[in-house]
């Protein structure tokens, strides 16, 4: 119903954060994750924050996104993976 | 062979054995629009025993929009003294006049927005014009709107308003399993994400009261899988529960600050559902404090006039009583090109899943088919 994308916090400042989406920097209101630090890993919903993803569930699920994201070709979704700063598209999607 | 392979394919081998254990045919429904989506994209139809059927339910909140708000909101739209700001979903929905890009055209202003609070800050910055945000959708996107209604509260913006017609899943369901049309169904695939906001535990009532099964998944192939099996395994096991296969992201009681934010600017009252008509407590009404940013108040709009596109179906197809290909203008008259109805113009719609996805050739199945596909013992 209402996709929503997992991303890495890399930095905050108050309720503004900037994630890391697939190599991109994005703009995320964190005011409803205020336990998110820099460095978690938390699910982005139309411009905000809906959730902190918890790390120990989450590591199954974390190594096969990754996966299959090396065997679609798109290297970009790892952690690691080298930062891009340009502004992405924004799609405006609810969805 | 890889682990994801390894894992899915384990999967999918206990998605067969479980199948065949059950002997009947069983049906489940998916509540979310990304759910279709996903299962769709990954093949799971392709892959499904004979013998299960994965039906789709009111999840695409684009298609679950009654065509009367619909209607009101390309009418505000097309206000030369409004500015109106959508999600990207709503831009090509058809109304009686025309979608919002053809308003556009006629001289409306409406503006994609990534966030509600784009929304707010456009207020801020044009003062002289009221700017309206589109507020759509399920749980999952409402608090979005609860903050920026806080926000312009905050910065004290007097020319922000909403058009909300947010909608709540758990009163849908309950109508669906009450009074709807559809095949008995053993359980419902929960959708992940309006999970993260009103949490797991919820879906209890549903269990307890219905005897169905709640399973709550994720969207990647793999955590897709998992649900299904889990729903299957259920059956096979003779028991009705509650599952949480989502668990990275959805916690039993939710997420409590998007909570606290929906409960301070909206309380449950009845909504218009296309096809479903007016539920009961499904709707996330403006508290009276808040009611000053009603943008249906504001420009004193008329109440909406319920009316369907010709020939479609969209009403049958969100609340599962029929498949898409059972529509005469499918793949036909309607098109994601040229569609007439919502489910064909929504990214998350049903009938646009079937036609991305290799069902467009299906497009009219025969009667007798049809009945096979959807009629499941109890
Ligand atoms: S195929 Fe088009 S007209 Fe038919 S139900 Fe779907 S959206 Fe409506």
């Amino acid at each position: 119903m209402c996709l929503a994308v997992p991303a890495k916090l890399i930095r905050q400042d108050g309720q503004q954060g900037i994630v890391d989406l697939h190599g991109n920097r994005l703009p995320v209101n964190t005011m409803m994750t205020p336990e998110a630090k820099p460095g978690d890993w938390i699910l982005i919903h139309a411009g905000f924050a809906i959730e902190r993803l918890n790390p120990e569930a989450a590591r199954e699920t974390f190594a096969l996104l990754e996966e299959v994201d090396r065997t679609s070709g798109n290297s970009d979704y790892r952690p690691d993976a080298q930062q891009n700063t340009a502004t992405p598209a924004v799609r405006g999607d609810m969805s | 062979m890889s682990s994801t392979h390894a894992f899915t394919d384990n999967l999918l081998q206990r998605l067969r054995e479980a199948a065949a254990a059950i002997g009947q045919n069983v049906a489940f429904m998916e509540v979310c629009g990304t759910h279709t989506t996903s299962a769709f994209r990954c093949g799971l139809p392709s892959v499904l025993p004979p013998n299960v059927r994965l039906i789709s339910g009111p999840g695409c909140p684009v298609c679950v929009t009654s065509q009367g708000d619909i209607d009101r909101l390309i009418d505000l739209g097309a206000r030369r003294d409004v500015i109106l700001c959508t999600y990207g979903d709503m831009l090509r929905v058809p109304g009686r006049h025309g979608n919002l890009e053809n308003a556009r055209v006629r001289g409306g202003r409406i503006e994609v927005v990534y966030s509600s609070m784009d929304a707010v800050k456009l207020a801020q910055k044009q003062p002289d014009r009221e700017v309206v945000f589109a507020a759509v959708g399920f749980e999952t996107t409402a608090p979005a709107t609860a903050a920026a209604i806080c926000e312009a509260q905050r910065l004290n913006i007097g020319n922000f308003s909403v058009l909300a017609s947010h909608k709540r899943i758990i009163p849908a369901m309950r109508a669906l399993l009450t009074d709807g049309e559809i095949p008995k169904i053993k359980g419902f695939l929960c959708p992940g994400h309006v999970s993260v906001i009103i949490g797991s535990e919820v879906y209890q009532s549903i269990v307890d009261q219905f005897g169905v099964s709640c399973v709550v998944g994720g969207f990647e192939p793999p955590q897709l899988l998992s649900a299904l099996v889990c729903l299957i395994e259920l059956v096979v096991n003779n028991k009705t529960a509650l599952v949480n296969q989502y668990p990275e992201a959805v916690h039993a009681r939710g997420n409590r600050w998007a909570l606290t934010l929906l409960e301070k600017i909206f309380e449950p009252g009845a909504a218009r559902w296309r096809g479903m008509g007016t539920i009961p407590d499904s709707g996330l009404i403006l508290r009276s404090d808040y009611q000053s940013f009603d943008a249906a108040r504001r420009f004193n709009l008329p109440e909406p006039q319920e009316r369907e596109p010709a020939g479609c179906i969209c009403g049958k197809v969100i609340s599962g009583a029929a498949l898409p290909g059972q529509c005469r203008l499918f793949g036909r008259a309607c098109t994601p090109i040229s569609p007439i109805g919502p489910c064909m113009v929504s990214s998350e719609g049903t009938c646009s899943a079937w036609f991305k996805y290799g069902k467009s050739n299906q497009r009219t199945i025969p009667p007798a088919h049809l009945n096979e596909l959807l009629e499941v013992s109890s």
